[in-house]
């Protein structure tokens, strides 16, 4: 294993005691290298030749955010050069000590050590419990679903179709018939439908999907039937009709913003890019130069398609849920729980994933009673032991640990610095990939090793990105109340907090609140135990 | 060669699994026969014997059975803890959700117990918690079959484990609900046996509303009950000893049945840990001098 840690050019090193926080974890690493800055071009070629000459299988970098890996290109740069490099992408974790540490916490060094230390302990944790996800190669199919028949959906298609790919234009009305009447851009209007390698679909729906960059299929129900797409890539063109992202959303992952469109991965820098690298979607834009802006944005999403599905074979790696067939005795509430229809009885009377259909948010893990799933990337052993980890971070304070969904809890943590208030350091976090993977065991355990409160963060309704994995926690976490009540855990002690992926003031309320509220009550480690 | 021999000790239990054992009707004979049983309840030594393997019924409750075990475990070399009291803490570790102060005050009130009862631990254990268990049959009976594969493979010298499955993989009952995709509840209220005028007896309970353990319980019973058209109770404890048996009743079946209901459910502590408050993560109330309260 190797350890990068970024100073930051001195946002962490002026706050963390590196050495010190790094100490337990260098007995772990073959290689532990502190930088000024992780995206240094000196740093990553010495990354990689690491990964190369030690034969280096995990990575921790510890720096910045999570989402910076997955929201910024320079982020997925980095990741893909060490995949390129050898490195399975399960094996590449890590540690946020930026805006989870050293910008919150930079009036109390001593905690924000004790915090980074947890943080880096836990990465390592992972990097040695979580299994290398099974890579899947595909001849990426040449065509591309567009959505929305619009003037800049036609400009993306004349684009595909001058390069090769054949293009689906669905559109929600009568699309096709709405263009032959259009009195502009009449040349492209005439090149894509007269075009062999274009199919339009007029009063569409999207009835079903699956699949992964360079090879969805795709439903589409109209008056002429129900009809299947074979597909590379998708690209919405209709930013407004947010009917589109509210089918799409039932089988991919989509980021919605409150108007019920799909968000890009970061509106100012990459707007056509979305948290699924087949789908692109057109953003919303008004005022006198929005077709303008909607067509070169179009035109250049058709481009990146393009590029994504011409290089070759195009990898996906599953990070998908498993099973244990000696384990599973065919209860099906995994198959109840999935809200992608993911899961299914066999005839052997086993349960089945399609790892097509699978988003690896983990809620048929939680609802697995025998424990025969599991989910690749946040294993039901690495949590418990995390929750341990954090637990003996020689906090003397009030410890509350913090569960944070990766769709709101945990960017929300992120931009808590940007609002003015700070919180306590002893509030300790921990990534998962969706409320949904919050087992009631992971509180009860949280409050057994030691914590004083729980902090569970829970996507506001219509924002999960798994549908309806915030509801199932809901559910769940406060029937769990009951329990904790009967063992006379004041149930005060778990919140559950509802909250927006960029609302950091709240989220710094919410947890002062109930720092402050945990330490009104009385010691819970006493008692019969 | 000499017979290997037997003990078997009773501590806070029903005695129930004795029964478990005499169903194996005349395979009885054989056991007594090629066996040599040094101490039991019904022999006349009190004092432990020197033994192959011992027998143990029953949870841990009181100081006297604190010292029944450990002699146990000294004389045995293979301890086999028999029924769901000794492998989980059983029904009466649900006295764990009060104080022993409360529970005598309860029971006695301003009376004084009789002297040289024996004191009552803080909370009931499983015997895991005080020695270390060679081989567990938890049921509550144990099914006898269990009970004596487990009883042979400790005079083997053997290991044996149950089975590690739920009990769905070997209850009848079909299920058609469950097996659809669907973002709606199996049923649409959660209901009582009592409550119902009818249940479908070929029906899987869940998909009539009724709460059924299992989903949470580990394999090994037959099924016997919800053959018997009588939902499961849990009584085999969890198929991970890791597992919260109540904590994953919730976790299941929150996203079955209407969670709305199930808050209501009468009793949803006592129905979720039944048989295993003892192996939970929290096996007895927090603080026994009344609670975590903001005052």
């Amino acid at each position: 294993m190797g350890i990068y840690v970024s100073r930051s050019r001195g946002t962490v090193s002026d706050v963390v005691d590196i050495e010190a926080a790094i100490a337990d974890a260098r007995e772990q690493a073959a290689i532990v290298r502190v930088v000024d800055d992780l995206f240094d071009p000196a740093v990553q070629a010495q990354m990689v030749a690491d990964v190369t000459d030690a034969s280096l299988d995990a990575v921790v970098l510890a720096g910045n955010s999570v989402d910076h890996y997955t929201r910024s290109l320079s982020g997925q740069h980095i990741k893909r050069m060490l995949v390129d490099a050898g490195l399975n992408p399960n094996k590449i974790i890590v540690a946020n000590l930026i805006e989870q540490v050293a910008l919150v916490h930079g009036d109390d060094r001593d905690g924000a050590t004790k915090k980074a230390k947890a943080m880096i302990d836990v990465a390592v944790l992972r990097a040695m419990m979580a299994d290398p996800l099974e890579a899947l190669e595909t001849d990426p199919v040449q065509s591309i679903a567009i959505l929305g028949a619009t003037s800049e959906g036609l400009v993306a298609a004349q684009r595909l179709l001058q390069l090769g790919f054949s293009v689906v234009i669905a559109d929600r009305a009568n699309g096709s018939e709405r263009l032959r009447d259009a009195h502009r851009m009449r040349a492209t209007v005439s090149y894509v439908m007269g075009h062999s390698e274009s199919r339009f679909i007029d009063d569409a729906k999207v009835t079903d999907g699956q699949g992964w960059l360079g090879d969805y299929e795709l439903t589409f129900d109209s008056p002429q039937g129900k009809v299947t797409h074979h597909i590379g890539g998708i690209l919405l063109a209709e930013p407004d009709e947010t009917a589109w992202v509210e089918e799409l959303r039932t089988h991919f992952k989509v980021d919605v913003d409150d108007e019920g469109r799909a968000r890009s991965i970061d509106p100012a820098t990459h707007p056509a890019e979305t948290v699924d690298p087949g789908l692109m979607v057109v953003p919303a834009t008004e005022g006198e130069t929005a077709m303008r802006e909607r067509v070169a944005a179009a035109d250049s999403a058709a481009i990146a398609l393009i590029l994504k599905l011409t290089q070759g074979k195009t990898m996906h790696y599953r990070d998908t849920s498993r099973v244990d067939e000696t384990l599973c005795g065919g209860c099906s509430s995994c198959v109840r729980t999935c809200a992608f229809g993911a899961c299914s009885l066999d005839e052997d009377g086993l349960s089945h994933v399609d790892v097509r259909r699978c988003r690896g948010c983990g809620k048929c893990v939680v609802s697995c009673p025998v424990g025969a799933r599991d989910i690749v990337n946040s294993p039901h052993d690495y949590i418990i032991e995390a929750i341990q980890t954090m637990a003996q971070s020689g906090f003397e304070d009030e410890k509350i640990m913090g569960f944070l969904c990766g769709g709101c809890g945990y960017p929300a943590a992120d931009s808590a610095y940007r609002s003015e208030g700070t919180y306590p350091a002893s509030f300790l976090p921990l990534r998962i990939p969706c409320g949904g993977r919050l087992d009631t065991l992971h509180v009860l355990e949280a409050f057994k090793a030691g914590f004083d409160g729980v902090a569970v963060f829970r996507c506001r309704e219509g924002h999960c990105h798994n549908l309806i994995g915030n509801l199932d926690m809901d559910r769940r976490i406060n029937l769990l109340r009951t329990v904790l009540r009967s063992r006379r855990i004041d149930d005060s002690r778990l919140r559950i907090i509802d909250i927006s992926p960029f609302d950091g003031k709240h989220f710094t309320e919410q947890v002062n609140e109930l720092s402050e509220s945990v330490a009104t009550l009385s010691d819970m480690k006493g008692g019969s135990q | 060669m000499s017979k290997p021999k037997l003990a078997h000790v009773v501590l806070g239990g029903c005695e129930g699994c004795y029964v478990s054992l005499l169903d194996v009707h005349e395979g009885l004979v054989d056991l007594i026969e090629s066996t040599e049983i040094v101490h039991s309840p019904f022999t006349s030594s009190t004092e432990m014997q020197q033994c192959d393997v011992v027998l143990v019924e029953g949870a841990v409750t009181n100081e006297r059975d604190e010292e029944k075990l450990l002699a146990a475990r000294e004389k045995a070399t293979t301890l086999v803890a028999v029924g769901s009291c000794a492998a989980l803490g059983g029904i009466g570790g649900l006295r764990n959700l009060f104080s022993a102060d409360e529970l005598l005050d309860q029971v006695y009130g301003d009376a004084k117990p009789s002297d040289g009862l024996p004191a009552l631990t803080s909370h009931v254990k499983p015997l895991s918690d005080v020695v270390e268990v060679d081989i567990s049959v938890p049921g509550c009976a144990p099914e006898t079959k269990n009970l004596l594969a487990a009883l042979q493979a400790a005079i083997a010298g053997s290991e044996w484990e149950m089975p590690r499955r739920n009990m769905c993989d070997e209850c009848e009952r079909e299920k058609k609900e469950l097996l659809k995709h669907s973002s709606e509840f199996v049923s649409d209220a959660v209901y009582a046996v009592m409550e119902l005028d009818e249940i479908d007896p070929d029906k899987c309970f869940l998909e009539q509303g009724v709460v059924c353990m299992g989903p949470m319980t580990r394999e090994g019973c037959g099924a016997k009950c919800t053959a018997a058209n009588i939902p499961c109770r849990g009584c085999q404890g969890p198929s991970r000893m890791d597992f919260e048996q109540g904590g994953k009743m919730i976790d299941t079946l929150a996203a079955i049945l209407p969670a709305g209901a199930l808050m209501y459910l009468d009793d949803l502590v006592g129905t979720g840990y039944r048989f295993s408050l003892p192996i939970s993560v929290f096996p007895a109330v927090v603080d026994s001098k009344g609670g975590d309260r903001d005052e």
